[in-house]
């Protein structure tokens, strides 16, 4: 008995080491009609790879192009703005800030009151990598919390951090009963195209 | 005149093919080095289209054409000399 249940587990072990396909026949029966080779599934040839990086290489062109094109075309479209009156900047605190919108419901923008009552008014994107500034109440400054960029409340300069420009500036306009209307928006500095 | 033996054969097979093994795997490193390439050119074409550094656009574009010419003329072009081909001619029979 013992010696043909040795030589059983001696047959199986033989078997498994050596025949992988009577190991899969027991574990599913899909697996008889649908038969991979393992070895095989687990490694990429030379050829596979070198194609795969051919695609990549393709990859990074059209990425590179498609942003500077990108680029290119929203610099040269000329833009026409609709005033809008930025609802709850009559209420702003001296030193806070307020977000809206302007000129699509796309562009964030920040208003900012100054300590001394003026308003002034930026595009919330950082000009480094495009996260979204807030303002820093103890500072009085715009700050960007990704890469630590900061920006002047006044005037959007670059105080100091990784961006390249200032910020974008949303032009404003005081009317006679204290509301704020944002009356356009330009990149500020930076180069243009047209 | 000698007859090539068969362990002499042996032996240019596998000098030929360890040449061959090396061409392939340099052009292996060559391609993945102007994969790297390519990926600096884009961060810096994403960088200075946000920074509005216009100008810096188009040398970027141009730059990671070179490099995807560079890579299709790698794979397409650039392999190991058939050994059926080869000036020496001591593979052919």
């Amino acid at each position: 008995m013992s010696s043909k249940l040795s030589e059983t587990i001696d047959k199986v072990l033989t078997k498994s080491r050596h025949d992988d396909s009577d190991v899969r026949a027991a574990t599913a029966p899909y697996q008889t009609d649908f038969p991979h080779d393992r070895d095989e599934e687990a490694q990429v040839t030379r050829r596979e790879f070198c194609n795969f990086l051919g695609l990549t290489s393709a990859a990074l062109f059209v990425g590179a192009t498609g942003f500077a094109g990108k680029a290119a075309l929203d610099a040269r479209r000329a833009e026409t703005f609709t005033p809008a009156k930025i609802e709850g900047a009559q209420a702003l605190a001296p030193g806070t800030s307020l977000n809206f919108r302007y000129p699509t419901q796309k562009d964030t923008a920040i208003l900012v009151r100054s300590l001394d009552g003026s308003y002034h008014a930026f595009g919330q994107k950082c000009t480094h990598l495009s996260c979204p500034v807030y303002f820093d109440r103890h500072h009085q400054r715009l700050e960007c919390p990704c890469h630590e960029g900061a920006f002047d409340a006044r005037t959007g300069d670059v105080l100091h951090g990784p961006p390249p420009r200032p910020l974008d500036v949303v032009n404003l306009e005081v009317r006679g009963n204290g509301e704020v209307w944002a009356i356009g928006r330009i990149a500020a500095s930076g180069e243009r195209l047209i | 005149m000698h007859p090539i033996t068969t362990k002499g054969r042996d032996s240019m097979h596998s000098h030929a093919g360890r040449g061959r093994t090396a061409v392939a795997q340099a052009r292996l490193v060559l391609l993945i080095m102007v994969n790297v390439a390519q990926l600096w050119i884009l961060a810096a074409t994403v960088e200075a289209a946000l920074a509005h550094r216009f100008s810096a656009l188009l040398p970027l574009v141009i730059a990671s054409g070179i490099c995807f010419v560079v890579t299709l003329t790698l794979i397409f072009w650039w392999r190991p000399a058939s050994r059926h081909y080869t000036s020496s001619g001591y593979l052919k029979r």
